[in-house]
């Protein structure tokens, strides 16, 4: 079968649909230009979407995530790639990109989909649910979480076995495995790189033991099991379906340590965990929810207030570095720590260890520039060409930046970028037409 | 080539050549565990430990592959112990 290559054009390219892109995204089309908006993922909503709960509000992420990703599934001037990257970017003009998007199969007809599920039902293979972070399994035809968007199953076909039982059950015939790979030249006159964080591998860090201990999980696992869409009936230990009752936070994982290569701080990471202490205490009244901490960094508007509310709660906080984790034959965890404000080694045993895992850049987007030079700070973000003036301008005139690709943010700063990075676009977009 | 709509499996089959080694390996490993475990609740609920310690496997991966179950709705959750840290597994009859 051939490969198809389309010419298209549009006004704008938005490279990620996380909360910064998607809200750039609906800034450029409510003014009135055509968006591409484009992700790897097969949603938008980046990672706010898998959020259970914001800080400081504690308001419900998906509550808030869940009608933006609707209004910019749903914009007549947005068109959404998802299962899709930008594999190059050439600037011919001054109001002219060429950018080359490569999208994924997804083997379902989206615009057929009813999200009906019976293919999931169908489906007889188990693997581990990406969506959860590993902690439970999904079929290889999914859904890929209860509130993406768009709402439409996908084939992991990595790990279909071709039978064909999905095919047969879908009442639509939407599943389509005649799909190939697509490629398409579009033509853009800005483009706004949107493209988020990743965040540190936590198995770089032997001495704290994940991926070898069962019960050392990270904060985003975590995250899955406090939201109402979680993995199990109720937070539980992975290692063994423990109900947990002596739970450690560690911050500061692999962030503020030149040692592993990364001395930035996250800015969230405090608050999340803070946000998660509270949220554990609500869901086990019995728990005792210990905060190892170099130093919290409540920084922002209600901030020191959501960390003093923790603390009247009954949320423990110990000044502490942690040296090593070492687990029992029981499950149970000991944390070897130095005790900062005593000067002392110390240790300590709980039943879970959450991992508050850094902010790092999520690097690669500045070699898809063939013609022109973007510019990385010295941390391996986006560098802001004029940081107070124009925040959103980066070493390419027509390429903007938005989010936390320019460095560690919480979600309203990310909104914030992105106001101005759609501003910068458009007031491009005006003096190019 | 025109391939008829809802037997396009069929198509991608062919064209590999056959069903990818690893996802008719992992298939199959599935299939076995899905099936020791039904057996195991046949006869009587069990917590996680329960489970590893009567089909001889590690508590976290039974605890993954339990769960699993749970969520496509043949085992449901049962009571918890009296100190309030397991809870029990049953198939949903």
């Amino acid at each position: 079968m051939e490969n198809p290559i389309r010419n298209i054009a549009y006004d704008a390219l938005v490279i990620g649909a996380g909360i910064a892109g998607g809200e750039t995204a609906l800034n450029l089309a409510n003014t009135g230009y055509k968006v591409l908006l484009v992700d790897r993922e097969l949603s938008v909503g980046g990672k706010m979407i898998m959020l259970s709960k914001v800080f400081p509000t504690l308001d419900c992420a998906a509550c808030i995530t869940t009608p933006k990703v609707s209004e910019i599934s749903r914009h007549p001037n947005i068109t959404i790639f998802t299962g899709s990257e930008v594999s190059k970017i050439r600037k011919v003009s001054d109001n002219e990109f060429v950018a080359l998007v490569t999208k994924q199969p997804r083997y379902v007809h989206i615009e057929d989909c009813t999200a009906c599920q019976l293919c999931e039902k169908a489906c007889p293979v188990n693997v581990r649910d990406q969506y959860q972070f590993g902690l439970i399994g999904r079929k290889a035809a999914f859904i890929p979480f209860s509130i993406c968007s768009p709402k439409a199953a996908a084939i992991d076909i990595d790990n279909c076995t071709l039978c064909g039982a999905c095919e047969k059950v879908c009442p639509t015939n939407c599943i389509d495995f005649t799909m190939e790979v697509e490629t398409m030249e579009l033509h853009v006159k800005t483009i706004v790189v949107a493209t988020g964080f990743n965040l540190f591998n936590a198995e770089k860090m032997p001495r704290y033991g994940f991926g070898k201990y069962k019960n050392v999980i990270t904060a985003q696992q975590m995250e899955r099991e406090l939201a109402p869409t979680r993995p199990f009936n109720t937070i539980l230990r992975p290692g063994d379906g423990k109900v947990p009752d002596k739970i450690a936070y560690v911050l500061c994982v692999g962030s503020r340590d030149a040692s592993i290569g990364n001395p930035v701080c996250s800015q969230i990471c405090c608050m999340y965990s803070i946000k998660q202490a509270q949220l554990l205490m609500g869901s086990l009244p019995m728990a005792d929810v210990t905060i190892y901490y170099i130093n919290i960094r409540s920084f922002g508007k209600g901030f020191e207030e959501f960390y003093q509310q923790a603390k009247g709660m009954g949320v423990n906080f110990v000044k502490g570095k942690i040296g090593r984790i070492s687990e029992k034959e029981n499950g149970n965890l000991i944390l070897r720590y130095e005790d900062i404000n005593e000067g002392k080694l110390q240790e300590a045993e709980h039943d879970m260890v959450i991992l508050s895992t850094g902010v790092l850049p999520n690097t690669g987007i500045d070699k898809l520039f063939e013609n022109q030079k973007l510019q990385l700070d010295q941390f391996s973000f986006i560098g802001q060409s004029d940081m107070l003036a124009s925040p959103a301008k980066t070493s390419i005139e027509g390429v903007f930046v938005a989010g936390t690709a320019t460095g560690p943010m919480d979600i309203p700063d990310s909104i914030l970028s992105a106001g101005s990075a759609s501003s910068e676009a458009i007031s491009y977009l005006i003096q190019h037409p | 080539m025109e391939v008829e709509k809802g037997k396009t499996a069929k198509y991608l089959r062919e064209k590999l050549g056959g069903i990818p080694e690893q996802a008719k390996e992992n298939l199959k490993q599935f299939n076995g565990i899905k099936k020791i475990m039904v057996d195991a609740l046949k006869e009587q609920d069990l917590t996680v430990k329960q489970m590893s310690e009567k089909i001889n496997m590690p508590t976290d991966e039974v605890m993954f592959y339990l769960m699993s179950l749970v969520k496509y709705g043949i085992v449901v959750t049962g009571e918890i112990d009296d100190m309030d840290e397991y809870y029990t597994y049953k198939l949903n009859k």
